[in-house]
């Protein structure tokens, strides 16, 4: 059962890790990777001199912390309002429609966003002339990109994610609630009191994934909804690198800027799983 | 003056019927064990008295109040659970203390109550564990001490020991008895283990199929069963029952099972050729010659050695029968025995119909 994710881990993610020394050559894809000539650490002093590197650094940083910030609690909320749904049906469906953004292409969610936001057909400027309200060029004002950003990923993933926090919920012990009825809890209580600490070592959990996955914005989405206009606030590290890499041709500069994103994901998740034994005694290992 | 009271009380669930309009009172400061097999509807019963469940007919009275409607944290019960129910993520002090907290009391009087409490059931040293760090019964006790930092009108207790291994089921069985004992609440209690039920209860209900099959002491209900039901329910083990039929003779009733005929207590609501059931405890059938009985052949199969006592299972005419016998520190006569005497006053005879005794006038709820 394990074969087919192990052959994909050794395809997709460790066979290319022998491409990662090209961080440190300079690559020529004629003499290949293991015959390009050593550099050291030039690209990487290159990078940190870069000021478009700098900003797509910090960008992915502002990115990820609005992600973590606002979507990451999204799907708790969700799954603790889908558990006080008392309606069997009703809760199936809200789920469903919850649900549903997470199986549409991004392309096909891109689309739908630059529709919602078109100054002439979209709906949110439409709603906005009628508050009277001029027209507002969304996506190509750089102040808007993060919050709408962000938001298509809440719309997007919200409702997918909050599948683990209600089985979560499912696995807290029913007597616990009934315990706490008779010695006079309500509901909101309960929610606080109950559920929240009973599933804090899964919320915990999934914050280490998120942490670890920090650095890796929704390249896709960005991807799809940028343009140079909106390139200050946009442009991220992941973007930075497909645009050096493929358009630009420069594997090796790419690569040092990739391989830069992932050591720094790899110490905020050690970070994050340090702190998390040291005071909640929940980690990852 | 009663406690709580049970008048009709009917629950079902969708056209299942699964308690049948249940009659019970429950005096003040009594100790009550609702008994019975798996799916007899005790804990649907108890979980009604507690609010959790709705009563689908019927009436319960709470020191003369109607609660059928009355949420269960106005009810003023408090219930310990099968699981113990604790908070894993709250220390010992602040499960105890859950319930107060939840009430909004004065932060001394929580401070106080709490420590009363874990003083009585010995939970001092352990206030500052979580659940997951202290032992089952000391889980048991910290369960137990939520619900009475409460002081409520009833406490109810729904097999509260289950989860325990025998040996402390044992002591905690003596600690709840002595708690009850100390504070004199008014207690409910759900089990499905008889020697529990027995050694606990100022009165036992048994049920059966959501019906009460009889209420009454524990020594009531051992010697004087109303049926078959109740019979094979209470005692370790249970009272042996033989399929037989009335014959009558010069020298008063038998029951003749198979090619073997057992004398009966004389009764007047048999005539011969009437099937009943021959009803003997293991602990009342003699070795050894009685005066005026014929004895029985029995056919030895196996002896249980256990200790001062040993359980010996025979069959008579290839019904089974269990004989409990005295070993005196030795076993090895046992296993010679071939018949047996059944004490004439002690065997009680059930209608094979209906199920019901034949020779007691058994107290029925």
């Amino acid at each position: 059962m394990l074969m087919p994710a192990i052959v994909w881990f050794i395809i997709f993610l460790y066979k290319p890790m022998y491409g990662l020394q090209i961080a440190f050559k300079d690559y020529s894809i004629f003499r290949g990777v293991a015959d390009s000539p050593w550099t050291g650490f030039e690209h990487f002093e290159t990078l940190f001199s870069n000021d478009q590197f700098i900003r797509a650094f910090w960008n992915t940083i502002k990115i990820s912390a609005l992600n973590l910030l606002f979507g990451f609690p999204a799907p708790i909320i969700l799954a603790l309002m889908f558990n006080e749904v008392i309606n069997a049906t009703y809760k199936k469906t809200a789920q469903t429609i919850v649900y549903l953004p997470h199986f549409i292409s991004s392309v096909i969610i891109a689309g739908i966003v630059i529709t919602a936001f078109s100054p002439s057909v979209g709906i949110v400027n439409t709603v906005l002339g009628w508050l009277g309200i001029d027209p507002i060029y969304f996506l190509t004002k750089p102040e808007w990109f993060r919050p709408i950003f962000v938001g298509t990923g809440i719309w997007q993933e919200a409702g997918f994610g909050s599948i683990v926090f209600l089985a979560a919920i499912a696995g807290v012990n029913p007597s616990l609630y009934e315990s706490a009825v008779v010695d006079g809890a309500s509901r909101w209580q309960m929610m606080w009191r109950i559920t929240i600490p009973s599933i804090l070592p899964t919320i915990i959990i999934m914050l280490i994934i998120r942490i670890g996955n920090v650095m890796e914005v929704s390249f896709e989405l960005i991807i799809l909804l940028y343009q140079p206009a909106t390139y200050e606030t946009a442009d991220v590290v992941n973007t930075f690198v497909y645009r050096q890499g493929l358009q630009s041709g420069r594997y090796d500069f790419a690569a040092a800027a990739g391989l830069f994103n992932a050591v720094v994901a790899f110490v905020l998740v050690m970070v994050a799983n340090t702190l998390s034994r040291r005071y909640s005694r929940t980690s990852l290992w | 003056m009663s406690s709580v009271t049970l008048s009709g009380v009917e629950k079902y669930y969708g056209e299942l019927r699964v308690v049948h309009g249940i009659n019970l009172i429950i005096e003040l400061q009594e100790f009550v064990v609702l008994v019975g097999p798996s799916g007899c509807g005790k804990s649907t019963t108890l979980r009604m008295i507690a609010g959790l469940e709705e009563i689908s007919e019927g009436t319960i009275n709470i020191e003369n109040r109607v609660v059928n409607r009355v949420a269960p944290k106005d009810r003023d019960v408090a219930m310990v659970f099968q699981n113990y129910a604790l908070y894993p993520h709250l220390k010992v002090f602040e499960n105890i203390a859950f319930g107060l907290r939840i009430r909004k009391e004065p932060k001394e009087h929580i401070e106080k109550t709490v420590r009363e409490v874990s003083e009585i059931l010995g939970l001092t040293p352990y206030l500052d564990r979580r659940p997951a760090e202290l032992s089952g019964g000391q889980r048991q006790r910290v369960a137990m001490g939520r619900a009475i930092v409460r002081h409520p009108k009833v406490f109810l207790f729904d097999e509260p020991l289950s989860n325990l291994d025998a040996k402390l089921r044992t002591q905690m069985r003596a600690e709840i008895k002595r708690l009850h004992n100390r504070l004199g609440v008014t207690s409910v209690y759900v089990t499905h283990d008889q020697v529990e039920a027995m050694t606990l209860a100022d009165r036992i209900v048994v049920m059966n199929d959501g019906i009460i099959e009889q209420v009454g002491t524990p020594m009531e209900l051992f010697n004087n069963p109303a049926n078959m039901f109740v019979a094979g329910f209470i005692g370790s083990p249970p009272m042996n029952q033989l399929d037989g039929v009335i014959t009558t003779s010069a020298t008063g009733l038998h029951a003749t099972v198979g090619d073997t005929s057992i004398a009966l207590p004389a009764l007047d609501n048999v005539k011969a050729g009437q099937a009943v059931v021959v009803g003997i405890r293991p602990e009342h059938i003699s070795m050894s010659s009685v005066d005026g009985l014929s004895p029985v052949p029995i056919s030895l199969d196996l002896v249980e050695p256990l200790g001062s006592e040993a359980l010996l299972h025979a069959t008579v005419n290839g019904q089974a029968l269990i004989i409990k016998a005295e070993t005196h520190g030795e076993i090895s006569h046992l296993h010679q025995v071939a018949e047996i005497y059944a004490p004439v006053d002690l065997i009680k005879v059930f209608d094979a119909e209906t199920g019901k005794v034949l020779n007691s006038a058994a107290r029925q709820s």
